[in-house]
């Protein structure tokens, strides 16, 4: 990633000269003069790439609209040390994401609140209902941030799966005649029968059949796969269970039966050479390298987490061609169980989002441009890019792109220099608002099956899968009014008995879940990791979620 | 003490004359008096938060004072304890090994009559001080890496047959840290071992070879003694610093599975004053590691007077 940012820059300058010839900068179009724009910052909480200073959908945006806003991402350190960082310097950006530091940054003060302006700007009132918007308020009333993904407009499109599961190159898939993988036995026997076929790429780089990252709060990957393998859906920090539907319980997924035999497994196929050897101290720049490669078979994780820097650089690289992409596999622990990795409908993640901090000398434009940015024209050109230079209208009115489009739409020089989707703002899913395309080039139908590459198309024909989704094949059911319970468990402080436990449970797996994954003695390992989580109170947390559940279930 | 009191009273008494005549040498040292005032004992005031339970919100003088609540909270967590084991150990491991290791070098390297040579291998050395951590720890993180150039000798001499992962296992982070200091710093510390040397009288050296003193009789009755002194007083220097043990290189080579060793007091510091917010207990912590720093500097200082060393103070 750090490379990539750096040529990135280096190759700023080359781009732009060439640039110039084939395409012009439509700057003199605009309303506002290069003296009126203002240029606002932004940080998120993220890790992310930043754009050249002189992209130039960023500066046609910023003609219309009188703002460019400078983004920065999180580098090196956590996304909590970032927020205190700021918070002790006093020094804030115009826009802020706080992801899980967000109710930190709401207890400094530091936020301006949204409510006058939800009336004044109705595209910014449009992203949500009023219920909807009363759940992001705080304890003082005021709502101070939105988040801006899994929010759909007029018909869902979406033929992704934005969420978590275990993935698999499609060409695995293909190279044992697309079987039929439900359980995680299947899954790893899969990779065990390809990997001992073809131990290297052709050009002889040795392959890893899995990795799984444990870094910081990603450790995720290694951590929530029992909720799923039980057929539950991503509650995130624990499992709900509604076997009596009048009184939903908390369960504890970290010590169910199938968390000790899905680590079993992993260990298992540690001793066996099958998962990565570095996986427990890979950084998720390494990470995101290593998956980069298209050497790494199959991994446990989010889609949005790697999936567009995968998919990107097997587009450069011509690795699609020979299918390196990932497909999703809807697995659980035994034959014949539901699975809910997939969630239908958006999830409303009220813990953090975009907010406006009290440094921005001017709130009401700030507002105003993130009202702005929602507007059709806007939204096309962030996600859709330039009419003519990033994609065609056929005589429908339908956008498409060529396979030139899609490849240059890859590259991460072009997306530094050219595209500027300011990945961070308000934003939509689902259908445009000119009721025909999708509001992002990923969930255009046509856009989705010309854009694939010959391996991956085969691989969801052959499982008769029209999109991501079909693949994983989850239950279809409506998100009860509590989930996801992750976005309570997300904002805990250390200044509640529960929040000290989260926190201390967290450092005690991310301790333990790698050395019982490496360990030579698995039930030796296991009990001495069980008696450090036993330690540390779990109790105290999953009574606190319980008291949360309760409360958004509605029961006294 | 009488004799004592004598030296002192031969000094030149203060008077206004006298002060007059050093008034340019006194204005000199005021100008440090004062940015040591400013930028040393004013910030201390900040240690006020250790004792309230500070929130940026409320401020220095508005947050509500707890008295040593924050004192007792750390030394009942069992946490810090360890990071102050860990910050010991690994201050005490980098401390003996940079200082050997710079001590032998120095003398290894003066033992070169080849001129050139001697300037190449000592250039070269010192090189790496110039290297921020950042690159350290990534060329350390390739080299020890699975594919990297450690295990692929590991492998090809037949020693192990599995790639060793050494940054998961806890045992070896220690010595990795000391060892990335030893490279890093050997060359850089040399130098004034290097420049203590010079010093010395070249005439004893050839008194010496006349006595019939090989080289290894030279070094330990004219180099080592000679260089005595500088040993004494870095050592001391260093003393205090035994709790900096670090915080880039555990901070960059650490991970969740060798947390348990790898914290120092500054990442304890890091993760409960910025991260969770609790600038108290922060403050609390890096006014514990003052406290011993300055404990351990007079403590090493007695033991150098009572020896008849050189010292500090």
């Amino acid at each position: 990633m750090k490379l990539r940012k750096l040529t990135a820059l280096f190759m700023s300058a080359m781009m732009a000269a060439t640039m110039m010839t084939g395409f012009t900068a439509s700057a003199d179009e605009g309303e506002y003069s290069d003296d009126e724009i203002v240029t606002y910052t932004m940080f998120a909480t993220m890790a992310g790439s930043e754009l050249n200073d002189d992209n130039e959908i960023m500066d046609i945006i910023a003609h219309k609209l009188g703002v460019r806003v400078k983004e920065t991402w999180l580098t090196g350190q956590t996304a909590e040390e970032a927020i205190g960082t700021i918070i002790a310097s006093g020094d804030y950006p115009d826009f802020i994401d706080g992801g899980d530091g967000s109710k930190t940054l709401y207890e400094q003060d530091v936020l301006v609140p949204w409510d006058d302006y939800l009336e004044k700007y109705p595209n910014l009132k449009e992203m949500y209902t009023d219920e909807e918007w009363d759940q992001f308020r705080q304890d003082d009333g005021h709502i101070y941030w939105a988040n801006v993904f899994q929010n759909t407009y007029g018909e869902p499109k979406t033929t992704m799966h934005n969420d978590e599961a275990f993935w698999i190159q499609a060409r695995v898939l293909e190279w044992a005649g697309y079987p039929e993988i439900k359980t995680l036995d299947q899954y790893f026997d899969l990779l065990e029968s390809y990997y001992e076929a073809n131990p290297t790429m052709e050009d002889g780089t040795p392959i890893i059949p899995y990795t799984v990252l444990c870094e910081d709060w990603k450790y995720y990957c290694i951590e929530n796969a029992p909720q799923f393998l039980d057929g539950y859906p991503n509650d995130g920090s624990v499992i709900v269970d509604k076997t009596d539907p009048s009184a939903p319980k908390i369960v504890d997924y970290n010590t169910t039966e199938t968390a000790v035999r899905y680590f079993k497994k992993l260990n298992e196929e540690y001793a066996k050479g099958m998962i990565d050897g570095e996986f427990a101290t890979q950084t998720y720049d390494e990470y995101i390298a290593k998956l980069c490669t298209g050497t790494v078979l199959g991994l446990c994780d989010q889609w949005w987490d790697f999936g567009y820097d995968t998919n990107d650089s097997f587009k450069t690289q011509g690795l699609d061609l020979i299918g390196c992409n990932y497909v999703p596999l809807g697995l659980t622990i035994d034959e014949g169980m539901d699975n809910r990795w997939h969630t239908y409908g958006d999830t409303l993640n009220v813990a953090s989002g975009v907010a406006v901090t009290t440094s921005c000398d001017d709130p009401d434009r700030a507002f105003k441009f993130l009202n702005d940015v929602l507007d059709q024209e806007i939204h096309d050109l962030r996600f859709w890019g330039v009419e003519g230079v990033d994609y065609l209208v056929d005589e429908d009115g339908m956008y498409y792109r060529t396979a030139e489009m899609r490849m240059q739409a890859a590259d991460s020089n072009y997306q530094a220099s050219h595209l500027c989707q300011y990945s961070y703002l308000p934003q939509w899913g689902g259908t445009s608002r000119d009721g025909k395309n999708a509001m992002m080039p990923s969930d255009q139908a046509s856009e989705f099956l010309d854009g694939l590459a010959e391996p991956l198309r085969n691989c969801l024909e052959a499982y008769g899968a029209g999109g991501y989704p079909d693949m994983i094949g989850s239950v279809i059911e409506e998100n009860p009014p509590w989930f996801p319970m992750w976005s309570f468990s997300n904002n805990l402080s250390t200044e509640t008995p529960g929040g000290v436990a989260w926190t201390k449970m967290r450092e005690v797996k991310q301790e333990w879940l790698p050395q019982v994954v490496m360990s030579d003695d698995f039930e030796g390992t296991w009990e001495q990791y069980m008696e450090a989580y036993n330690d540390v109170n779990p109790q105290d947390f999953l009574d606190e979620m319980q008291e949360e559940l309760n409360r958004r279930a509605g029961i006294e | 003490m009488k004799r004592k009191a004598k030296t002192k009273a031969a000094r030149v008494p203060i008077t206004w004359k006298e002060v007059k005549r050093q008034k340019f040498l006194i204005i000199c040292s005021l100008i440090f008096v004062i940015y040591g005032i400013i930028f040393y004992y004013v910030p201390l005031g900040g240690w006020i938060m250790a004792f309230e339970n500070y929130k940026p919100k409320t401020g220095l003088l508005g947050s509500k004072f707890v008295g040593l609540d924050k004192f007792k909270f750390l030394f009942s967590d069992a946490t810090f304890i360890r990071v102050i084991r860990n910050t010991l150990a690994m201050g005490v491991l980098n401390l003996v090994a940079t200082f050997v290791m710079a001590i032998l070098f120095a003398i290894l390297l003066n033992e070169i009559r080849f001129g050139f040579g001697k300037k190449l291998v000592q250039t070269i050395s010192y090189m790496p001080h110039f290297l921020s951590w950042i690159i350290v720890t990534g060329i350390l993180h390739d080299a020890l890496s699975n594919s990297g150039i450690v295990n692929e000798l590991l492998l090809n001499f037949g020693f192990v047959d599995r790639a060793v992962n050494f940054f998961a296992n806890k045992s070896f982070f220690w010595p990795i840290v000391a060892f990335a200091n030893v490279w890093k710093e050997t060359g850089w510390n040399a130098i004034i071992y290097l420049a203590a040397i010079t010093s010395i009288d070249p005439s004893l050296y050839e008194a010496a070879a006349i006595d019939g003193a090989g080289r290894w009789a030279k070094i330990k009755h004219i180099t080592l003694p000679g260089i005595k002194p500088t040993i004494m007083i870095l050592l001391l220097m260093n003393v205090g610093n035994v709790l900096n043990a670090g915080f880039e290189v555990q901070y960059l080579l650490g991970n969740g599975l060798v947390k348990r060793v790898s914290d120092t007091i500054d990442i304890y510091v890091l993760t409960w004053g910025i991260s969770q917010n609790d600038y108290s207990l922060g403050t609390a912590a890096g006014i514990f590691k003052s406290l011993v720093a300055i404990i351990l500097i007079v403590v090493a200082n007695q033991i150098a007077k009572r020896s008849g060393e050189q010292r500090l103070f």
